[in-house]
């Protein structure tokens, strides 16, 4: 009897030790989705911050300019345009 | 009978102890142990709650998810205004340890004076101070990297529009909170700001969650806005504008466009604005749009609806002559005068030249009720059907008080008042063959439908009139633009300072629709005070309706309906034997 107890006592000695190596594991692994977590957020705002950043570089007002002093390119004007119509290659131009 | 109870053998250490004595304390023992379940019965059952709720206030903390505030977009998907992470540094003065070295980096890097950052790191009766909210996210991490002790870094969310000052005064701005405070941010505000989320966690020593407790909240992101604006077209609008408003030293200007299929405000600049990166140091004047929230008395651009008015009466014709000689007329003790006296014209003609005689002579054939239906029919003196902070209704007063002569003055647009918003709806009514249909500064999924207001007929002979005005002979020749036919009204009016008009103070408009035979668009010009010389609004507005004129219709891919002389040259590749 006392050897059965005594295995009992072991048994429930381990068991303790165990569950707190579970939390303690547990823990760790929670902290490390959290950091996961924290991570894709920054990278969702760094997206968005980029998207924002590429939208400044892409606005009428510095394309005109670049296109304007690096590429001397001029506005397009009826004068200068051919309009064709959608699926034919016929012109269609101004009315004459 | 046993009166006490032996504990010994030896009779020298024999006692006689009561038995009363041993029961009493069993009976001590037994109540604590009884005590002691009650108060486990009371912890763990009765008032379990309360003890949790102790207990989480211990160690649990409740932190905020915020929500990402919607983004706004223009008809074409492109970002208007967004948010991006933008760290606030913030100090304990109490814990703050730096040098003398880290100092100067630190204020540099904040852009502050020494001696201001000094100042709030030293200030010891406070246990928490901001340095500077809001911060360029590249300075925050090289603040982080000084590793100053007492000195922390707060992500926080700024408000970015990439668009600048072409789109500030519409979008209005964001405060730190992110919280619209004007414009398209303060008019949508509950729809973009989403709701902040939130959830119970248990923290180490280390500061590092540990565990989450009980339900989580998660935040509802802010829903993104996609308007009806087209960047280009408001790019160039803005541009045109404020050339316009600087060339001719006016002391501001706003231009309008309207898509008339649709209803849809595709552009609507201000110029001067400030930019928004300053809003905090901006007044009332710097922040409003001007075009929604300031009203005019809008002059000659309101006698094609007096005209109009007459035509659908049936009381003239466009042929019918009326002589406006010798420019000037008499109403009830007042003189009303044509700038430029003529002799008689036809009601073409008078609008063409802006006769201010010939329309009210008109006008004096109405009721004034008539008058003040048509005005009330094509939106003025309401509220316009647009959501958008502080817009103004106008002024038309009740035909009931029209004196004779306000009734004369209303029909060549003195005595009542509008936005340039309402004269660009109210115009569309000639655009769309008579109808009047609701305008919207979001994009539209559905078509809109339309309310007639004037016939087809009649809303065919005034856009003929309108391009008589702005041809050769017209008022405002510079209103043309190549390769689109157009038609428009010029309005020069005195601003009304208190009670009486300024002498040299003038407001310039235009008013006008493109290509005439099938409006595209509506566009409203209006330039306050010039100062350069040149007032007339077929002088100072007219040129950034053309302009802007054609790069709209450009942008909404309308072919020209004029025959414009080609000017492309082809190279030619050479012939081969």
């Amino acid at each position: 009897m006392i050897r059965f107890n005594i295995a009992l006592f072991i048994a429930t000695l381990a068991t303790m030790l165990y569950i707190v190596g579970v939390q303690y594991e547990s823990r760790r692994l929670f902290v490390e989705v959290e950091k996961a977590n924290l991570n894709v957020r920054k990278l969702e705002f760094e997206n968005a911050a980029l998207q924002v950043e590429k939208r400044a570089q892409a606005t009428p007002l510095r394309i005109e300019k670049l296109a304007k002093e690096r590429l001397n390119m001029r506005s397009a004007l009826p004068s200068v345009t051919q309009y064709i119509q959608n699926g034919s290659n016929d012109d269609v131009g101004a009315k004459k | 009978m046993k009166t006490s109870i032996s504990y010994t053998t030896s009779p020298l250490l024999a006692s006689k102890t009561p038995v009363w004595r041993s029961k009493f304390i069993v009976a001590a023992l037994v109540l604590g142990f009884f005590a002691l379940a009650v108060r486990a019965v009371d912890i763990q059952v009765v008032n379990n709650d309360f003890f949790k709720r102790q207990g989480e206030l211990r160690f649990v903390r409740t932190l905020d998810l915020p929500a990402n505030r919607g983004q706004i977009l223009d008809r074409n998907g492109l970002i208007l205004a967004s948010s991006v992470i933008a760290p606030s540094i913030w100090a304990t003065p109490e814990d703050v340890e730096i040098s003398d070295a880290n100092l100067a980096k630190l204020a540099k890097l904040l852009d502050m004076p020494i001696a201001e950052v000094s100042k709030k790191l030293n200030d010891d009766d406070k246990s928490f101070v901001w340095l500077k909210r809001q911060v360029d996210i590249n300075r925050a991490k090289q603040i982080e990297a000084l590793g100053i002790k007492g000195v922390y870094l707060r992500n926080e969310y700024k408000r970015q529009y990439p668009e600048g000052d072409a789109v500030s005064s519409l979008m209005g701005f964001a405060n730190v909170e992110g919280k619209g405070l004007g414009g398209i941010e303060l008019a949508f505000n509950e729809a973009l700001s989403g709701k902040t989320g939130s959830r119970k966690v248990i923290k180490d020593r280390l500061g590092r969650v540990v565990e989450n407790v009980g339900e989580q909240f998660l935040p509802v992101t802010g829903k993104d806005l996609q308007l009806s604006i087209d960047s280009k077209i408001q790019f160039f609008a803005f541009q045109k504008l404020r050339d316009a408003v600087q060339e001719h030293k006016a002391k501001s200007g706003s231009v309008v466009v309207l898509d008339v299929v649709t209803g849809e405000v595709l552009a609507l600049a201000n110029y001067p604005v400030s930019a928004s990166t300053k809003i905090a140091n901006l007044n009332g004047a710097q922040l409003r749009n001007r075009a929604l929230t300031d009203t005019f008395e809008p002059g000659s651009t309101m006698k094609t609806f007096t005209a109009a008015l007459a035509l659908e009466r049936g009381l003239v014709k466009p042929e019918t002559v009326i002589q406006t000689a010798p420019g000037r007329i008499t109403i009830g003790g007042a003189t009303i005068t044509d700038a430029h006296p003529h002799d008689a014209l036809t009601v073409s003609q008078i609008i063409q030249k802006s006769s201010n005689v010939g329309v009210v002579k008109m006008a004096m054939q109405m009721q004034s009720s008539e008058m003040w239906t048509m005005f009330d029919q094509v939106g003025f003196g309401k509220k316009p059907q647009l959501t958008f902070p502080g817009m103004a209704t106008g002024r038309v007063r009740p035909y009931k008080s029209w004196r004779p002569v306000e009734q004369a003055t209303m029909s060549y647009g003195y005595g009542l008042s509008c936005s340039l918003v309402q004269l660009a709806h109210a115009y569309t009514v000639f655009a769309r063959d008579g109808d009047l249909i609701p305008m919207s500064i979001v994009k539209r999924d559905t078509v809109a439908v339309g309310q007639s207001v004037i016939s087809p007929k009649t809303a065919s002979s005034i856009s003929s009139m309108l391009q008589l005005a702005s041809g050769d002979g017209g008022t405002a020749p510079k209103a043309q633009t190549m390769g689109y036919s157009v038609g428009g009204k010029t309005g020069t009016a005195h601003v009304l300072e208190g009670k009486a008009y300024a002498n040299k103070k003038y407001r310039g408009s235009y008013v006008g629709m493109a290509p005439i035979e099938k409006p595209r668009v509506v566009v409203a010009v209006m330039i306050d005070e010039p100062s350069n010389g040149k007032y007339f609004g077929g002088d100072v507005a007219a040129p950034v309706f053309s302009e802007t004129v054609q790069q709209s219709l450009r942008i909404l891919g309308v072919q020209p309906d004029l025959s414009v002389k080609p000017q492309m040259v082809a190279k030619a590749v050479e012939e081969s034997f």
